[in-house]
């Protein structure tokens, strides 16, 4: 196994392009003849147009067209698409949030398109929207993924409970906000279409437009090698792409549609906010026998987004007796979408707390509780899971944090004046791999290309498939290029569910072991080789050469191609997703996290002083960007726990800190040290035997942090984010 | 709309202003441009849409996220904030010209070494303010470079590492 480029100390790939400047972003694409879009908004949060006026801004120096619902081209519905794609925009003059695009404005330069969107007049007759996801009057789906799910009877198991734990929790809507604001290039040539576009998945954004503008997938080409981070939000394709693809279709010339920060606050997507009820019984001696958690989460009003935030009480704690049910309730928001951890984020922000609150009623170490009640199998299923080394993660995180120095009574260590708390939680993260392509050339010069329609969002794709081909070639790093982010190439998924990693890396495995297949064919009846008449199963790859593994010889890529006079070989492999319905269940990656926090006495202000991660990813390809993955989503965990909150004003539905001066992320000043350690095996359900790691920096997180802060405070909050006003 | 209820309304709205346009003598990283500009275009756009120089990154255009970070005449700026008729004859040097004779820049190698980065978006105006905070003599504890490279945003959350790379090229490599 052991392969001089895996492991750790590998410099990213594409660290260099990025640190010189010169990373092309789909913002950054030029091209001749590139006019420039910019979209107007809905000023109210429900209703209808009643008029618009747009004669200002046609007039306005260098505007070429604005376009609206009143002259937009009909746009297609794409009912089995639409988790991934909201509905087509300037369709009809209902509004149903505060934001909504109303108009597309075009004009020679950003600066005269931005004048001619500010000349726009809209006129609406306004409604009052519904905004507030306890509003009786608001719409409730319930089951909505038909993931509603349990076993035994929970209800009289949790009546019969020697000990209960009943208590809310609520998360409030968090938005995305990757750096690079969301930009589509889109342009025509006939009829074909090319879209550079701040999109997770080349492929699926290929299909969507597809099935918006009903054209066949094989005329659009959708191109994404770079983007400026998205953390879920180029997981659906939003309206700005489509409206690039129409606006420069309206104009006849390329357009480069770039959203604003503001912008960036309805247009791509958000974490939505939930109210979580959570039920736990459990024996005098920490044994948990009900877990009930039913989840509410707000949803906009004509769409549809797959967030099952309950989910993660189905399989983290073993417990006779389980029920999970998420309801969503229709709101006056823009659409959400998958925000870093989507569901799970939530979720178990409520179950881990509510485990402190258990732990603390039972006078029990919180670390404790949750090893008695470790799950060691399938709580609900009774399915073995495929590797789960979280009681190691719990064992490494403890060792390393100093968790024995905690002293149990909450208030009771300090250092000076400052309270210190101590807090933990663990996380049992979902497993994701859904099927994936790829192509692998080598030529004769000993280089080997891999090409795959799925991209990197910053998390080391590049990265680590280079290092994978690399291995599984026996080729050193530098003769391994990868091309990506293009839906010309195999069709792979979007980057998500921290699944891109098994994905692509199953194809190019499957990709690799064809490619070894095709030199076999080539050198089959070759006398001149010392592999001919080898099947698959008779030799290894070492050192750029396939050899026998009898000990007859072998030969490099290059020496076959060489002498049976061909430039290069290629080969496409593709992995399906695993079943899960069997007797053992894939799974994904675990964590445990421990976090000390500092409160001041008087101020209430919170610093998380530093917070350990122990985490089972399976084997690990890199462990300088896993680490870097794992950092990461910490702070994001931190900003979801103490800093992070969109807030809607209640009677307009306006966004009231839309800006990143009042939407507030964590900055360099609010992150310690970060300690990341990996632990356990390789999962045997992926045949290079990882597992996802993007995503599991934020859940456990946040309840680690609230968890320290009762054991430094003695006051239990249970609404994210927490504030100073919490604790005052 | 803020603070009243929503109302129904018709207002007449302004009319386009007519377009000002002016010269202006750019000296980016050594190199002197004379382009004509808007008014209204920022140093950032006239970067980015009049050079071609697309390193350096628009974040928010509000003056929020420090992406758009450049040093004009050796102290960093917002470029998104500033007029480009504002830079007129000053030197400009954005991340394009920090490399010295195919040379990169010792923080842009520390960046790699310490995986700095990870979409790479704000990186341009990380390494940009983290060489002007060596320069200015601001980076000498580890909290000293946090809090000056507070005003840079890196969503991916490259924070730690964002430290130690700037923590090593400050010459202070020993506790890395």
């Amino acid at each position: 196994m052991a392969h001089p480029d895996i492991g750790e100390g590998i410099d990213r790939v594409d660290a260099r392009v990025k640190v010189s400047g010169r990373a092309a972003y789909p913002t950054d694409h030029d091209c001749p003849g590139l006019a420039h879009a910019v979209l107007v908004q809905s000023t109210v949060g429900a209703g209808r147009i009643t008029a618009v006026d747009s004669s200002a801004a046609k007039a306005a120096p260098g505007v070429l067209a604005v376009i609206t619902h009143e002259n937009a081209p009909e746009l297609h519905e794409a009912r089995d698409r639409k988790a991934t794609l909201p509905p087509p925009p300037l369709q009809s003059d209902r509004i149903v949030h505060h934001g909504q695009t109303v108009a597309v404005v075009v004009a020679e330069t950003f600066e005269q398109a931005t004048e001619g969107a500010l000349l726009v007049r809209t006129e609406y007759a306004p409604a009052t929207p519904v905004v507030d996801i306890d509003d009786p009057q608001a719409e409730h789906v319930h089951d909505p993924f038909g993931s509603d799910d349990g076993t035994g009877d929970v209800a009289a198991a949790l009546a019969a409970a020697p000990v209960r734990i009943e208590q809310t929790y609520r998360t409030a809507v968090n938005t995305n906000h990757p750096m690079g604001p969301f930009a589509t290039v889109a342009s025509w040539d006939g009829d074909e279409l090319t879209v550079h576009d701040c999109t997770q998945g080349p492929s699926r954004t290929r299909a969507d437009l597809a099935a918006t503008l009903k054209a066949p997938q094989d005329t659009i080409r959708v191109l994404a090698p770079y983007l400026g981070g998205g953390f879920g939000s180029g997981l659906r394709t939003w309206p700005h792409t489509v409206l690039a693809a129409v606006a420069a279709r309206h104009v006849g010339r390329p357009v480069k549609l770039v959203l604003t920060r503001k912008q960036m606050f309805t247009s791509v997507g958000h974490r939505p906010d939930t109210v979580q009820r959570i039920g736990l019984g459990a024996t005098r001696d920490g044994r948990i026998t009900a877990i009930d958690h039913e989840a509410r989460q707000t949803l906009s009003m004509c769409d549809v987004n797959t967030e099952m935030v309950s989910r993660v009480s189905l399989s983290g704690y073993a417990s006779p007796h389980l029920s999970a049910r998420d309801v969503q309730v229709r709101v006056n928001v823009p659409s959400p979408g998958s925000m870093r951890a989507p569901g799970d984020g939530q979720g178990n922000f409520a179950l881990e707390c509510a485990l402190d609150e258990l732990a603390h009623d039972l006078g029990m170490d919180p670390l404790e509780l949750r090893l008695r009640n470790y799950a060691g199998e399938h709580p609900v299923t009774g399915q073995q899971w495929s590797s789960n080394d979280l009681r190691e993660c719990y064992r490494v995180g403890a060792e390393k944090f100093g968790w024995s120095r905690r002293v149990p009574e909450p208030r009771s260590m300090r250092r000076g004046r400052t309270l210190v708390g101590y807090g933990m939680a663990g996380t049992s993260f979902f497993f994701y791999q859904p099927p994936c392509s790829a192509r692998i050339t080598i030529g004769r010069d000993g280089h080997a290309v891999v090409g795959s329609a799925g991209m990197d969002l910053g998390t080391g794709t590049y990265t680590v498939m280079a290092q994978l081909a690399a291995e599984l070639l026996a080729l050193p790093l530098r003769r391994v290029r990868m091309v990506m982010g293009d839906s010309s190439l195999p069709q792979a998924p979007s980057a998500g569910g921290s699944g891109l990693t098994g994905s692509m890396g199953s194809a190019i495995h499957a990709a690799s072991r064809n490619l070894i297949r095709s030199f076999l064919d080539l050198v089959r009846d070759d006398s001149g080789s010392p592999l001919h008449g080898a099947g698959e199963g008779d030799v290894r790859v070492q050192d750029g050469r396939i050899v026998r593994k009898d000990g007859g010889g072998g030969e490099s890529y290059e020496a076959v191609l060489t002498r049976h006079r061909r430039e290069e070989l290629t080969a496409e492999g593709s992995a399906e997703a695993p079943a899960e319905d069997r007797p053992v269940v894939p799974t994904g990656p675990y964590a445990a996290k421990f976090a000390e926090v500092h409160v001041d006495p008087d101020l209430g202000v919170i610093r998380v002083a530093r917070l350990v991660t122990a985490a089972h990813c399976g084997r690990i390809l890199n462990e300088k960007t896993a680490r870097s993955q794992l950092i990461g989503g910490t702070v994001g965990g931190i900003g979801m726990a103490l800093l992070e909150e969109t807030v809607t004003e209640p009677r307009t539905g306006r966004i009231a800190n839309g800006t990143l001066g009042d939407y507030l992320v964590a900055v360099n000043a609010d992150i310690p040290d970060l300690d990341v350690h990996f632990v356990g095996g390789p999962d045997p359900t992926n045949p290079n035997g990882t597992k996802g790691c993007g995503e599991l920096g934020i859940p456990g997180t946040p309840a680690a942090i609230a968890n320290a802060v009762f054991h430094a405070t003695g006051t239990r909050v249970r609404r994210l984010p927490l504030t100073i006003e919490d604790l005052l | 709309m803020d603070g009243s209820a929503p109302q129904a309304r018709v207002s007449p709205g302004p009319q386009a202003r007519p377009v000002v346009r002016v010269p202006v003598v750019l000296r980016v990283n050594g190199t002197e441009h004379r382009i004509e500009v808007d008014t209204r275009t920022t140093l950032l756009d006239a970067l980015r849409d009049s050079l071609k120089l697309t390193g350096t990154k628009k974040g928010c255009d509000q003056g929020q996220c420090g992406a758009c970070t450049v040093h004009v005449d050796g102290k960093r700026v917002l470029s998104c904030l500033t007029l480009a008729a504002s830079a007129d004859g000053r030197a400009v040097r954005t991340i394009e010209g920090l490399e010295q004779n195919g040379t990169p820049h010792p923080l842009q190698e520390s960046f790699v070494k310490h995986d700095g980065l990870q979409c790479g978006y704000c990186t341009s105006g990380q390494i940009m303010s983290a060489v002007a905070l060596i320069e200015e003599g601001r980076a000498g504890s580890d909290d000293d470079i946090r809090e000056f490279m507070s005003g840079n945003l890196c969503r991916c959350g490259a924070y730690p590492n964002i430290v130690a790379a700037i923590r090593e090229v400050a010459g202070r490599g020993d506790d890395a």
